[in-house]
């Protein structure tokens, strides 16, 4: 059931509260560029949530599988060269953007040249623009996101699972697909109206965008509300208690006391 | 034709691993050089908060000369069949326990909220708060970070739990809710409340195990 | 080689008539989202200058050895490996400002203005025009997004570098600081710059090249 309100407030909150766009600005690129016409922008949206839903799959299991620390694979394989404690602490994060940036750029090669091989009315739909999504901000994003949420957590059982980071790709798609088309909706429209000359294209697309973003921002505190009404609060049970490892003490016991007074930085 | 097809693959594809292999040395260059940093800097951003939120702002410079020992805990609270961790941070002062901070997070208006709450060693009052991480709405829900609001927490009981009440709070358990911005007000309190709840058996074993 | 312009003309050319942002519209995903206010503006600006300069320089000395179809791979490559060293080291140095900008500085990758300049520059001139060429495009770069900061810090919270500059009495504008004053901001500044073009466009040609032609000298 938890699991269940997690799924519905990550798709809520990638596809319309944070919509990747219109709150994060990744992917203005074939926002500005694509969006001429609905039905392009169908296609590019189509596009976008197909490879990112991709990317997302791999991203996933690249990290949980070989960068994170103490990662399985990465664990397994570093075993036969040093000892299983060094092993066992291998960290390989630093290493993530390159590793992401040269898995979506070869997943998009490869998804291209299979729908062009097996699916030639689908490649004429959506194929040409997926080389232009190899520089699209929004699928990195999506793995960074993902990314962030196993490496960065404190605890290791609230991890990102593949079916949470698989939700926050395709409705992060999803909530491009719906940015792009109403853009392009209001272009179309857009061009009937006597524009002042210099803000004719990206000038006014932007303007737009703002006026789109402050609609998307009344999406603001959906997820709280629902995250109240859905969850009821049960009283804790038993507690367990762990002491962190010395390394955690000395690094402690290191650090400088403040002298500023409390003020947020 | 292998062997062919071997020596056209590395011709093409030398540059590449070349560079590849020079980027890798630079890259685990930087790890041992910065990754001590990285990590002290992750650690220190909450353990410098601890000795204020535990004995005030005031206090705190003073015992930064005398002996304090700081340790990082991890307490797993089972909770509706899962277990919910929560980093606590234990505070002895001259070898007696001081306090407790405990870093909590809930969902606020716009996106989570990270706070650090200090807490006296029997957890019945509250003696600091903190907030980390948000991204309330700038000018409204954002005045939590302000130490006006922060300070009505301050020894605060937590037998009851935390209310928060448009216009003037009046009963010991009430806290002024910002004008614009009760959902993060509300926010807070409900963050601390489910801590205190957690928290608070645990914590008292373990200073009654000392 | 012979029609390829020099290091001053490449220099000149990022900082206004070629300027990323607001002429090429490229990099427009941290040129709206980092402008909140001006430190975090200059930080990007920082790193940009850091990853376009040393990519640049890389892929100018290696220019003879890329095969044609394995270049987009190398340039892939020689960025993403800048801009780790570039988090990393705003982690270990500016902790704050690094959790501020969070996922952008390694978006830097994805950002079309360094693999352009790749591609169009850096590949073909010696080192010297590439070093140039980074530097104009991310001064370039720096004005545009400081421009759009300056706008919106002010604005939106009657600062500037977080020093006080509006009077108290200022209502902040909130809604600057916030995803929609960004677009906004950008939109207006974009026609700002057509308008000025067109304006610039109607004298005569000799003047506008002046200018370049006195720095250069």
């Amino acid at each position: 059931m938890s699991y269940l309100i997690d799924i519905i407030l990550i798709a809520l909150g990638a596809a319309l509260i944070n919509n990747f766009v219109l709150h994060y600005f990744v992917g203005i690129c074939p926002f500005v560029g694509v969006s001429r016409r609905i039905d392009m922008a169908f296609g590019m949206g189509c596009a976008v949530t197909f490879v990112i839903t991709i990317a997302a799959f791999i991203s996933w299991a690249i990290t949980t599988f070989v960068l994170v620390p103490g990662a399985p694979l990465s664990r397994w394989i570093a075993g036969f060269f040093v000892p299983a404690e060094t092993a066992a602490g291998i960290d390989l994060t630093i290493l993530s953007y390159i590793v992401y940036i040269l898995a979506i750029s070869s997943s998009v090669q490869f998804v291209e040249m299979y729908v062009r091989k097996f699916y030639p009315p689908l490649y004429k739909s959506f194929g040409v623009y997926l080389p232009l999504i190899t520089t699209n901000c929004a699928i990195l994003f999506a793995c960074l996101t993902i990314m962030s949420n196993i490496v960065g957590v404190d605890d290791p059982s609230a991890a990102w699972d593949l079916g949470r980071s698989l939700i926050l790709a395709i409705f992060g798609g999803v909530g491009f697909t719906i940015a792009i088309v109403i853009m392009a909706g209001i272009r179309e429209e857009l061009d009937l109206c006597d524009v002042p000359e210099p803000f004719k294209g990206a000038g006014i697309t932007m303007i737009v965008s703002g006026i789109m973003a402050l609609a998307f921002m009344g999406f603001t505190g959906v997820d709280s509300g629902l995250k109240k009404a859905l969850t009821a609060e049960k009283p804790s049970a038993a507690a367990r208690i762990e002491e962190h490892p010395a390394e955690a003490i000395i690094a402690a016991q290191k650090t400088t006391m403040p002298t500023a007074e409390q003020s947020h930085p | 034709m292998t062997a062919q097809g071997k020596t056209h693959f590395f011709s093409q594809a030398w540059l590449v691993l070349v560079l590849a292999i020079c980027f890798g040395g630079l890259l685990a260059g930087m790890q041992i050089v910065l990754g001590p940093t990285i990590e002290a800097n992750k650690i220190n951003e909450t353990l410098e908060r601890v000795p204020e939120l535990v004995f005030g702002a005031a206090h705190a410079k003073e015992l930064s000369e005398t002996g304090m020992e700081i340790k990082p805990l991890s307490v797993g609270v089972e909770k509706a069949g899962k277990t919910v961790r929560y980093n606590v941070y234990e505070t002895k002062s001259d070898g007696r326990l001081a306090g407790w901070v405990t870093k909590s997070a809930g969902q606020g208006y716009a996106d989570k909220i990270e706070i650090l709450i200090g807490f006296d060693p029997q957890v019945e009052k509250i003696t600091g708060l903190f907030v980390l991480d948000q991204k309330e709405t700038p000018g409204l829900g954002n005045k939590i970070l302000e130490a006006g609001w922060r300070g009505q927490f301050l020894d605060k009981s937590t037998a009851k739990p935390l209310a928060p009440v448009k216009g003037q709070a009046k009963a010991g358990h009430e806290i002024d809710a910002i004008t614009g911005a009760t959902i993060s007000s509300k926010a807070v309190t409900d963050i601390i409340n489910t801590a205190v709840a957690d928290l608070r058996q645990p914590l008292t074993d373990k200073a009654k195990g000392q | 080689m012979a029609d390829q312009p020099t290091a001053t003309e490449r220099f000149i050319q990022g900082i206004l008539p070629e300027n990323p942002v607001l002429r090429q519209l490229l990099g427009l995903c941290p040129a709206l989202a980092v402008t909140a206010n001006m430190k975090s503006a200059l930080t990007m600006t920082g790193a940009v200058l850091f990853v376009l300069f040393c990519a640049n320089v890389i892929t100018s000395l290696i220019r003879n050895l890329l095969k044609p179809h394995l270049r987009i791979v190398v340039f892939t490559l020689t960025i993403a490996t800048f801009v780790t060293i570039a988090d990393r080291f705003l982690a270990a140095y500016l902790y704050q400002m690094s959790k501020t900008l969070g996922p952008y500085i390694p978006l830097i990758i994805v950002n079309c203005i360094i693999i352009c300049r790749c591609e169009v520059c850096a590949s073909k001139q010696s080192v010297f025009v590439a070093g140039a060429d980074a530097i104009g495009q991310s001064i370039g770069f720096g004005l545009a997004i400081s421009a759009i900061a300056a706008v919106r810090e002010i604005l939106g919270t009657g600062n500037f570098f977080d020093i006080p500059v509006l009077p108290a009495a200022w209502p902040d504008w909130v809604v600057m600081v916030l995803p929609p004053g960004a677009f906004l901001t950008f939109g207006l500044l974009i026609g700002l710059v057509n308008w000025y073009e067109t304006v610039r466009a109607q004298r005569p040609v000799r003047e506008v090249l002046e200018p370049a032609q006195s720095e250069g000298a």
